[in-house]
C-alpha cells in the first residue's frame, strides 16, 4: 500500500512524507490532506495563542541573531531572517526582517530531503546545513541560507532556518551586490548544499574557507555565528512550547497554520478580486557600454523584458507566466526559477496572503516554467550565467504584482487595499580602508527605506518602505559613519520622486556623503533593481511613473577649503536643472547625472562627495485630479516644485503672506485647458497605429539594447513573438535585428 | 462580518475618511456587500444610465448598454466591446523624443526616448488621462484586464447575468480589420 498523509508517522522517511503530502494535496486540494482544521475548531484559543508564541520565538531569534552578528548589515539594518518549518520543510512562521527569503529557505530544506541527505550524511540534533549556490536554488552568493533540524523526544519534528546578507561574498569585485560578475565563477564563495557543522558548532574548515575567500571574514563569520545563535534560539524556545502544549498539538497546529493560510489566500482572491486575464509589461535597463567593466563582452547596454501574464481561474487558483522574458545577460542579473518562485512568495504575501505569513498562499499558484535561456531560467542554455545580484530583475518584475492586485481590489471596491507599483532599488556599497585602518566593504542600508506605493485613498509614505523587507529601515547615519570612512552631509526627502498622480508615491530621499579619513574609497553604485535610462511601466490610471535613478559625485573638490573658511557646504541634491554638485562646490570631476550602475573609475579621496538618491514609489490616477491642497502642502514642504504643480497638476498658486496657497478658480480653469490641450494634441489610436507600425518595422529610433531584447524575447517565447508580430501586422518572418558584433 | 456605511466608503474613495476609520476597514474582515455598494456609488457618479457590470478602473466601466457589454468612461464616452483592449478606441499622445518628454521630465529626470516611449491614453469625451504606458517601441499596449464576467457573476457572486458572452480576447480581430 502506498503511503498517504494520514498513514504517515514521524518514523516514516521524510522524503516519503513529503511525497505523500504532495499526493494528498493533489487529491484533496488541502495541504497535508487537511480537509478539516481540527485543532483550530476544537481549541481556537490555544491555536491562536500558539501561533503568536511561534511568531514571537522567530522574532526573538532575529533580535538575538542580529546582535550576535557584528556586521552593520544585520546588527544595524536587521537584514536577516529566521524561520520555523515543518519536518517536511513548509515555512510555518518567520521573524521580522527580509521576508523575501521565506520561500527560499523552505525550498532549501525540501531540497536537502529530496536529495536523500536523511540517509547520508543523515540528520541529527546540532547539525548545521547551508547553501548559497544559485545552481542549487540559492538566490545569490551573499545570501547565506542555513537550516538546522530540530529533534524532540528523538524525532525530527521541525526545522529552524535563517538567511543573512553578508558584507562580502568573495565575488570578483568587493561587496555583495555583484552586478558586474560576468559568470558564475566570479560570483564568489560557494556553499553548495553542505553540512557545515555539527553539535552546534561550525567545522574549522568552514571558517578557514571564509577567511581565505572573503574580504571581510570577521563580519562574514560574525553573520554565521548570528545565524547559528538564532537557529538555536528557535530550537530551544520550540522545546519549551512542546513541553507546555504537547508535541501532538503543536505539530498538528503547525500543519494547520500553513493550510489555514492557503485557505485565507484563496478565499481572499475569490472575495476580493475578479476572475480573468491580467497583463502587465515591465522593463528595466542595464547600461554598461563605455563604463569600467571586467570583460570585453560586458561593454554593452542591456534591456530586460519582465512581463507578467496572470490568469485567475474560476476556482480562484492563479496561473502565472513569464512568456516573453528576454535572454540572459553577461552580468550578475540572472535568477534561477526556484529563487524567482520563492521571491514570489514574498510579493504574494504582501498583497494577498498575509494573515499568517508562511508557505500556504503560494501553493495555489501554478507558475509556468520561464523560457529556457531567459534571465529567469538561464541554466538550460547558459549554465555559466552569473547571479551576483539576482534580485535585480526579480524585484522589478515583482513590482507588477502590487499594481496588478491594486487594480483587482479596486474592481471589487476594496479601495483601502489598493497599491501602485514599487520604486526602484539602487544600492551604495563602499570598499577601502576606513578611519581605523581596517579594510571594509559592504552595503549601506539607504535603499532599504524608499517611499511606499500610492494607495487608493492617499499618497504613499516617505522613506518608510522597501519591497524586499518590511523593516523599511535605513539604519542610523552615525552607525554608518562608524563603519565606513564617510560623513553624512545630508539626508533629505527628495522632491518629486514619487511619480505624478492623483495620489503620489511616498517620496524617496537623497544621502549626501563626504569621503573622509581614508587613503582611497571605491563607491559602487549598484543595481538591485534600479532604472537609469527608463522609468517603470507604472502609469497606473493615468499617473506618470517615478523618475529614473541618477546619482552624482564630485572628485577632488574644494570642500576642505570651504570647511576651513566656514562657508556653506553641500547638503542636498538641488533641482534637476540646478544640481548642487556643480553649483555649490567645485570639483575636478563633477557628475550630477551618472547613468547607474557603475563603479567609480578611480578611488574616491578625502573631501570627495557622493549624492546618492533613493527612489520614491509609484503614483496612481490622473495628475490633474490631485487635490490642489495636497499640491500646495507639497510646495510648502519643499516636496514638489512650481513647474510640476502648474504644468503637471494644473494647480495655480498665489503667495499672499510668504506661504503658498491655491487659487482654486484659476486652477479649475487651467485644468479645463489641460483637458482641451490633451484632446487637441492626441490622435485616434488607429491613426497612431498606422504610422507606428511602420516605425516598428523600420526599427526607427530603437536603441540596440531594445532590439537585442526584442529579438531574444520573441525567439525564446515563439507564441509571445507571434503576438507582437500580429499586433503590428508585421511579416511572419519579421525579427528585430541587433547591431552586428 | 463587517459592514460599512455607504457614506464612509464614499469618503474613503475621496481620500477624506479619517485614518482610524480607514484602519478599521483595513483590519476588519471584509464586508460581503462592498461590491454592490461600490457599484451603487459609482453609478450615481457617472454621466450615463447604463447599469455598471464592473468598474474596470476608477474612470472606466464595463456596462450593459442595451444588451451589449461595452466599456464606457465616466463621462459617457464609449470604447466598444469589453473584449477588445479599450485603448484601441482611445486618443493617444506619445512622447518619443526629448522635446515631448521634457514637458514631463526635465534634466537628469528624463528617461531616454531611444529606450522607452511614454504613451498617454486620453478620453475623447472628457480629456481625462486614463492610463500612461512607459514601454519600448514595439511593445503592444497592455490589455490590463480581460474579465471572465460570466464566471464572476455566476460562480463568484451567485447571480448569473441574463445573457452570456464568450471569454476571449478580441483585440486582434480589430487589428486585422485595420490591416486590410
Ligand atoms: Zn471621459
Amino acid at each position: 500500500m502506498s503511503a498517504t498523509a494520514s498513514t504517515m508517522t514521524s518514523n516514516t522517511p521524510l522524503r516519503d512524507r513529503m511525497h505523500a503530502n504532495d499526493e494528498a494535496f493533489k487529491t484533496t486540494g488541502s495541504l497535508f490532506g487537511l480537509t478539516a482544521l481540527t485543532r483550530k475548531e476544537d481549541d481556537p484559543g490555544t491555536y491562536e495563542a500558539v501561533w503568536h508564541i511561534l511568531s514571537n520565538l522567530c522574532n526573538t531569534a532575529w533580535a538575538t541573531g542580529c546582535k550576535v552578528s557584528s556586521s552593520p548589515i544585520a546588527a544595524e539594518g536587521g537584514d536577516a531572517l529566521w524561520g520555523l518549518h515543518t519536518a517536511t520543510g513548509e515555512a510555518v512562521c518567520i521573524s521580522r526582517g527580509i521576508s523575501a527569503h521565506a520561500g527560499l529557505l523552505s525550498d532549501m530544506i525540501k531540497h536537502f530531503i529530496e536529495l536523500g541527505y536523511e540517509d547520508y550524511p543523515g540528520f541529527k540534533q546540532g547539525d548545521i546545513f547551508e547553501n548559497n549556490d544559485p545552481h542549487y536554488g540559492g538566490i545569490h552568493s551573499p545570501d547565506f541560507d542555513m537550516c538546522m533540524p530540530i529533534f524532540y523526544q528523538d524525532k525530527l519534528v521541525a526545522w529552524a532556518s535563517c538567511v543573512s546578507h553578508v558584507s562580502d561574498s568573495g565575488s570578483v569585485t568587493p561587496g555583495s551586490i555583484g552586478f558586474l560578475n560576468p559568470d558564475c565563477y566570479s560570483d564568489g564563495i560557494p556553499i553548495s548544499m553542505e553540512r557545515v557543522g555539527e553539535h552546534d558548532a561550525f567545522y574549522p574548515w568552514y571558517e578557514m574557507r571564509i577567511r581565505s575567500r572573503t574580504r571581510t571574514p570577521d563580519f562574514v563569520m560574525g553573520d554565521a555565528r548570528g545565524r547559528l545563535a538564532g537557529c538555536i534560539t528557535v530550537r530551544e524556545r520550540l522545546h519549551e512550547v512542546l513541553d507546555k502544549y504537547s508535541l501532538d498539538f503543536v505539530l498538528d497546529a503547525m500543519n494547520e497554520y500553513v493550510e489555514d493560510s492557503r485557505r485565507y489566500a484563496v478565499k481572499r482572491v475569490k472575495t476580493q478580486t475578479v476572475p480573468g486575464r491580467i497583463r502587465k509589461s515591465q522593463f528595466k535597463d542595464l547600461a554598461m557600454k563605455g563604463k569600467r567593466v571586467l570583460l570585453a563582452k560586458q561593454d554593452i547596454d542591456c534591456m530586460f523584458n519582465l512581463p507578467m501574464d496572470l490568469t485567475i481561474n474560476a476556482d480562484a487558483s492563479v496561473d502565472l507566466s513569464l512568456a516573453g522574458a528576454s535572454g540572459t545577460v553577461p552580468f550578475g542579473e540572472n535568477i534561477s526559477p526556484t529563487a524567482l518562485k520563492s521571491g514570489l512568495m514574498m510579493g504574494y504575501s504582501h498583497v494577498v496572503g498575509f494573515d499568517m505569513f508562511n508557505s500556504g498562499p503560494t501553493t495555489a499558484w501554478n507558475v509556468e516554467m520561464p523560457p529556457g535561456g531567459s534571465w529567469a531560467n538561464p541554466y538550460p542554455v547558459d549554465y555559466q550565467a552569473a547571479s551576483g545580484v539576482a534580485w535585480a530583475p526579480a524585484v522589478t518584475w515583482l513590482s507588477n504584482l502590487y499594481e496588478v492586485f491594486g487594480r483587482l481590489f479596486q474592481m471589487r471596491g476594496f479601495v483601502e487595499e489598493m497599491a501602485a507599483g514599487s520604486g526602484s532599488i539602487m544600492t551604495a556599497e563602499f570598499a577601502g580602508i576606513n578611519q581605523t585602518g581596517m579594510y571594509l566593504t559592504g552595503l549601506t542600508l539607504e535603499q532599504a527605506s524608499q517611499g511606499s506605493p500610492a494607495r487608493g485613498y492617499s499618497d504613499g509614505q516617505n522613506s518608510a518602505w522597501c519591497i524586499y523587507t518590511p523593516e523599511g529601515d535605513f539604519g542610523n547615519a552615525e552607525v554608518g559613519e562608524l563603519y565606513y570612512p564617510i560623513l553624512f552631509l545630508g539626508r533629505n526627502v527628495a522632491p518629486d520622486s514619487g511619480g505624478f498622480g492623483k495620489f503620489r508615491g511616498g517620496l524617496g530621499h537623497t544621502a549626501v556623503w563626504m569621503v573622509y579619513n581614508t587613503p582611497g574609497l571605491e563607491y559602487q553604485c549598484g543595481d538591485a533593481g534600479m532604472r537609469s535610462k527608463t522609468v517603470g511601466n507604472h502609469g497606473m490610471y493615468g499617473a506618470y511613473p517615478t523618475v529614473p535613478d541618477r546619482p552624482g559625485y564630485g572628485h577632488k573638490t574644494n570642500l576642505k577649503e570651504l570647511i576651513e573658511e566656514q562657508k556653506p557646504l553641500i547638503h542636498e541634491r538641488g533641482g534637476p536643472d540646478n544640481p548642487a554638485v556643480t553649483s555649490k562646490i567645485t570639483a575636478e570631476l563633477a557628475e550630477d547625472s551618472a547613468v547607474a550602475p557603475f563603479v567609480t573609475p578611480e578611488a574616491l579621496v578625502d573631501y570627495d562627495v557622493i549624492v546618492h538618491p533613493i527612489s520614491g514609489a509609484q503614483a496612481m490616477g490622473d495628475p490633474i485630479e490631485r487635490d490642489p491642497e495636497s499640491v500646495v502642502n507639497d510646495l510648502n514642504e519643499g516636496w514638489t516644485t512650481q513647474r510640476v504643480a502648474r504644468e503637471i497638476h494644473g494647480v495655480v498658486t498665489t503667495q499672499p503672506n510668504g506661504h503658498v496657497a491655491a487659487d482654486h478658480e484659476a486652477t479649475a480653469k487651467r485644468r479645463q485647458q489641460i483637458r482641451e490641450d490633451r484632446k487637441q494634441r492626441a490622435v485616434p489610436f488607429k491613426e497612431w497605429w498606422l504610422e507606428e507600425r511602420k516605425k516598428v518595422e523600420a526599427q526607427e529610433n530603437m536603441d540596440n539594447a531594445v532590439r537585442v531584447m526584442w529579438e531574444s524575447s520573441m525567439r525564446l517565447s515563439p507564441e509571445y513573438g507571434e503576438g507582437v508580430r500580429k499586433f503590428w501586422n508585421l511579416p511572419e518572418d519579421f525579427t528585430f535585428t541587433p547591431d552586428a558584433g | 462580518m463587517a459592514s460599512f456605511d455607504k457614506a464612509d466608503i464614499e469618503k474613503l474613495i475621496d481620500g477624506v475618511l479619517p485614518w482610524p476609520a480607514t484602519q478599521d476597514m483595513l483590519k476588519s474582515s471584509k464586508d460581503e456587500d462592498r461590491f454592490d455598494k461600490y457599484v451603487e456609488i459609482m453609478q450615481a457618479r457617472v454621466d450615463f444610465e447604463d447599469p455598471i457590470l464592473l468598474p474596470l478602473t476608477p474612470m472606466l466601466f464595463i456596462v450593459n448598454d442595451n444588451g451589449s457589454r461595452v466599456v464606457k468612461c465616466r463621462c459617457g464616452q464609449c470604447f466598444g466591446d469589453y473584449r477588445v483592449n479599450w485603448k484601441l478606441s482611445a486618443l493617444i499622445y506619445v512622447r518619443d523624443d526629448e522635446e515631448k518628454m521634457e514637458q514631463v521630465y526635465v534634466g537628469r529626470e528624463m528617461p531616454d526616448p531611444g529606450w522607452i516611449q511614454l504613451r498617454e491614453y486620453i478620453c475623447a469625451g472628457c480629456g481625462a488621462q486614463l492610463e500612461v504606458e512607459a514601454v519600448p517601441r514595439g511593445c503592444p499596449p497592455d490589455f490590463e484586464f480581460l474579465p471572465d464576467l460570466d464566471t464572476f457573476y455566476r460562480d463568484w457572486l451567485g447571480r448569473p447575468l441574463p445573457d452570456t458572452c464568450e471569454f476571449k480576447d478580441a483585440t486582434l480581430d480589430q487589428i486585422n480589420e485595420w490591416a486590410k
